[in-house]
């Protein structure tokens, strides 16, 4: 059912083409193209305000400093040097990327609020500059902005430029679904939804969002080129406070998390502002814009395009109802690893690891050593720092003295996206899926580190790409018929039974093709017959040649499948070795059981 | 740089600095408590002094004016935490912070549209006479807004030092987790801190229209400023965000007569961003892992 998202896809174009196109059928005198002229411009601004705002999760409230740019650079450019229209659009989006792109690392690590405020004083800074500057005309603006023109080609009618227009609309909604259907798009819905689970698949979470700054500032600068050709005339008010506002709210109107939806959102921004006018109540126009944004914020957070999705599903029933048709587990499903280390060598080398928080010692001068191709159990009771040196291993947390070596090299200073690039996965206590995907996308997730088309490749989907994308669907069905979910590939990872969200999780660390796996107590809230389908799991996921370490107070799991066991206690290991000499240790069975209850036993 | 220049600069600048101090305080409150940065914050002031310039106009006695115009913001305040805050507690806050966007923008457009596009004048509380201070000559009005703003920050204080309610807000300052452990209700002080926001800001909105004018697009800008006076003390300390909010009158009044009046604001945020980008890995943690402000 690969097709439910292409089918809307196409069914989305086909009512696109259809009202852009009918639009001047029905609407043929000047002033109404020129509404439809600047819609178009409006949405192309909302499409990217939907990559940094929906994806990207970044309420950057002062994007339309770079319609600023791109209109000014068109605007001066045009008028006092005569340059093609086009051209100046083009070295726009340029000069806006390039200003965009030192300046987003910095301003990204503002959070919420402190990014809404420090975004915004940059475009008021911008405006200020606009009225000041000796080039940009001060107050009375920059006019006589020739009409729109394609290298020497001028478009003498306005129907003409309104096609134009939307033709660059429909340009950036494709660069748009194009990321949306990548690893970037990816990672973006599970960097919005867990830093720290998108980073166990080795996701950059810095990167990607300063990509959809950069991406978001070219498109806005695009907008702001064509408003100046569609106004012929550009002053510091034109992209003041009103445009902020109506590109904020076509884009929650339209839909957050929907491509379409800027687009959507702009149209009916538009055509309520017109029709406002039209009812002679534009003083109202504000407070319904206002209201409007309320509403669908507590009420509808999916927007117009996320209703008209979820209606869509409704009517032809394509989701919800069906229990996923789990398989049989098929182990041969997965190759085995190809480079797997020489059995026997110490792939983890844990040593005198050291981790506090205050006064308690979680983990105190711990060494140990993980051998390749085995299956090394870490056990203790409630408390004993297990979990804290799993996140020690994976980057989570900092050690506070020691090392730890993979494959012989130091990886205690990495961050866990670095850890998960070098081949370590691994799965969590407390399940981290990314809900806002569907089962096979969230496993797909853990392809990541595999994958290397970058951002260009991504929104031009050049062939290589698309291969590419194939060739991680394909794996990512391997993974989930391994571990026996081959049905439930199209359901929502929130639509699964635990233990079924389990096996999704392990596929997901599958997918990423590691050479060490962790597992943090896999078998917590499974019940019997899930418990022992799931030591049969691991000792298949170790025959692939992948060497696991998994933290488990389920004694059946650990004893019946660990090569190696190593037990700690208060923060300390007291024991490692074979299952049976562990077994028969009397430091164990006294952190257990208690020394009393030992010496009774003895 | 001679020293009657600099006083007519510093100290009209403080008026404007006591409106941008109380929002700035607003801010602390709402966002201690509550978790949300309410953009809104500017619309009280400017609702403050529409309001009362509207009412004595039409002939309703300034004391009256300034009591009404002040209720009208505490009550706003309450009806934007219940009907726009409440329901979406649970909801990430980029999408609280633009709701609250949304009700400023309602805020606005309701003034707009019932108290005109031109900015409104009030009557000077006591007479448009003038006093000399320090060299400088300040209209009596300046007066009044010192006084009130001392009146509204001494009872804030109180209220925070010394009584329960004050205690568990500053509670929630240090920790709101372990503040609902401990009982706090912590839904009950959101309403009370948005009250309190909503009636201190529109005070101030009164008490200054008859020094500056009130206009129905003024509210975004002071947010803005007051915001910044906030953001000082990591939007936790009130005693910091107030002293911030004086300082950026005093800063954007010395930018406008040394270096010129357009460059003003381009200048404070100017000062905003870089500070912010020069801070900004402290918010990296979120708010839980900033330390205490305290009200001290």
């Amino acid at each position: 059912m690969r097709g439910l998202a292409a089918r809307k896809t196409t069914l989305a174009l086909i009512a696109f083409l259809v009202l852009v196109g009918g639009y001047p059928l029905l609407f043929r005198n000047s002033y109404e193209i020129g509404v439809g002229i600047t819609a178009g411009a409006l949405a192309i601004g909302a499409v990217g305000f939907v990559l940094l705002l929906g994806y990207a999760h970044q309420l950057a409230a002062g994007q339309p400093a770079f319609c600023m740019i791109g209109g000014y650079t068109s605007g001066i450019l045009c008028v006092k040097f005569g340059w093609d229209p086009m051209a100046t659009l083009l070295l726009g989006a340029l000069l806006s990327m390039a200003i965009a792109y030192p300046i987003a690392a910095p301003m990204l690590k503002l959070r919420g609020f402190v990014l809404v405020m420090g975004s915004l004083a940059f475009q008021l800074i911008l405006v200020v500059v606009a009225f000041e500057l000796p080039f940009t005309g001060g107050a009375m603006g920059t006019y006589g902005i020739p009409r729109f023109a394609i290298f020497g080609f001028t478009l003498q009618s306005d129907v003409a430029f309104y096609f134009v227009v939307w033709a660059f609309v429909l340009a950036t909604i494709a660069i748009g679904l194009n990321i949306d259907r990548s690893r970037i798009g990816r990672a973006l819905k599970a960097i919005a939804i867990s830093e720290m689970t998108a980073g166990s698949v080795g996701m950059n979470t810095v990167k990607h969002k300063v990509q959809m700054f950069v991406v978001s500032a070219g498109m806005a600068s695009v907008s702001g080129s064509l408003f100046v050709h569609f106004l012929r005339a550009v002053d510091p008010t034109v992209f003041g406070f009103v445009f902020s506002l109506n590109l904020v709210i076509a884009v929650i109107i339209g839909g957050l998390m929907s491509i379409w939806g800027g687009a959507v959102g702009a149209a009916i921004v538009t055509a309520l502002r017109e029709g406002l006018r039209g009812l002679s109540l534009p003083m109202w126009e504000t407070v319904i814009m206002g209201a409007l944004t309320a509403v669908v914020l507590i009420a509808f957070q999916r927007g117009f395009a996320g209703w008209i999705s979820d209606r869509f599903d409704r009517l032809t029933g394509a989701r919800g109802g069906k229990p996923p048709s789990v398989t049989e587990p098929q182990p041969t499903a997965l190759p085995r690893l190809a480079d797997a280390p020489q059995a026997g060598t110490p792939l983890l080398d844990v040593s005198s690891a050291k981790r506090s928080f205050g006064s308690l010692r979680a983990v105190d001068d711990v060494s140990f050593t993980v051998e390749a191709g085995s299956i090394t159990a870490l056990i203790g009771p409630n408390g004993a720092g297990k979990t804290t040196l799993l996140h020690l291993v994976g980057g989570y947390q900092p050690l506070d003295s020691g090392t730890i070596k993979f494959a012989g090299k130091p990886i205690e200073l990495l961050l866990p996206n670095r850890i998960a690039e070098l081949g370590i996965g691994r799965t969590f206590q407390n399940l981290q899926l990314f809900d806002n995907m569907t089962v096979l996308e969230n496993v797909m997730c853990g392809r990541y580190r595999l994958q290397t088309s970058g951002i260009l490749a991504i929104s031009a989907k050049l062939p290589r790409v698309r291969r590419d994308e194939n060739d991680v669907r394909r794996v990512a069905r391997d993974c989930l018929k391994f571990v026996g979910l081959q049905g439930a590939e199209n359901l929502m990872a929130n639509e699964l039974s635990f233990g079924h969200m389990r096996l999704v999780e392990i596929a997901r660390a599958l997918a990423l093709q590691p050479t060490l796996l962790l597992m943090d107590e896999p078998a917590s809230g499974l019940n019997d017959t899930e418990t022992e389908r799931l030591a049969e799991l691991i000792a298949q996921i170790a025959a692939l040649g992948i060497t696991v370490l998994l933290v488990e107070h389920d004694m059946r799991v650990v004893m019946g499948l660990a090569d190696k066991v190593v037990v700690m206690h208060h923060g300390k290991k007291i024991a490692d070795g074979p299952p049976d000499r562990i077994r028969a240790e009397p430091a164990v069975v006294a952190a257990y059981l208690g020394t009393e209850a030992y010496e009774t036993a003895a | 740089m001679d020293f009657q220049t600099l006083a007519q600069l510093v100290l009209p600048g403080l008026t404007t600095g006591c409106v941008y101090a109380l929002i700035a305080l607003g801010f602390v409150l709402c966002f201690n408590v509550s978790g949300v940065v309410n953009m809104a914050q500017g619309e009280f002031v400017m609702l403050g002094g529409l309001l009362g310039a509207w009412l004595s106009i039409k002939g309703v006695p300034l004391i009256a004016a300034v009591v009404v115009a002040t209720m009208a913001g505490a009550v706003l305040g309450v009806l934007q935490e219940r009907l726009t805050l409440a329901p979406v507690r649970r909801s990430p806050p980029f999408i609280q912070i633009t709701i609250t966007l949304g009700v400023a923008v309602i805020v606005r457009g309701i003034a707009l549209i019932q108290f005109g596009k031109d900015p409104l004048s009030m009557p000077a509380f006591s007479g448009d006479d003038t006093f000399e201070l320090l060299t400088a000559v300040l209209p009596i009005q300046t007066l009044w807004v010192w006084g009130a703003t001392a009146a509204m920050l001494i009872g804030i204080y109180y209220f925070l030092r010394h009584t329960d309610v004050g205690r568990a807000v500053r509670a929630c300052s240090i920790n709101v987790v372990a503040a609902r452990l401990m009982g706090v209700n912590a839904e009950r002080l959101t309403v009370m801190v948005f009250a309190i926001a909503g009636g201190t800001g529109a005070l101030a909105g009164a008490v200054i229209t008859p020094v500056v004018l009130a206009s129905w697009d003024a509210g975004f800008v002071y947010a803005l400023k007051g915001f910044i006076g906030a953001i000082l003390g990591g939007l936790r300390s009130p005693v910091v965000a107030v002293m911030g909010g004086l300082g950026v009158g005093v800063a954007e009044s010395l930018a406008a007569g040394y270096l010129s009046s357009g460059w003003k604001d381009a200048i404070v945020y100017g000062l905003l961003l870089a500070f912010l980008l020069i801070r900004g890995g402290v918010f990296l943690h979120g708010r839980a892992a900033l330390t205490a402000g305290g009200g001290h």
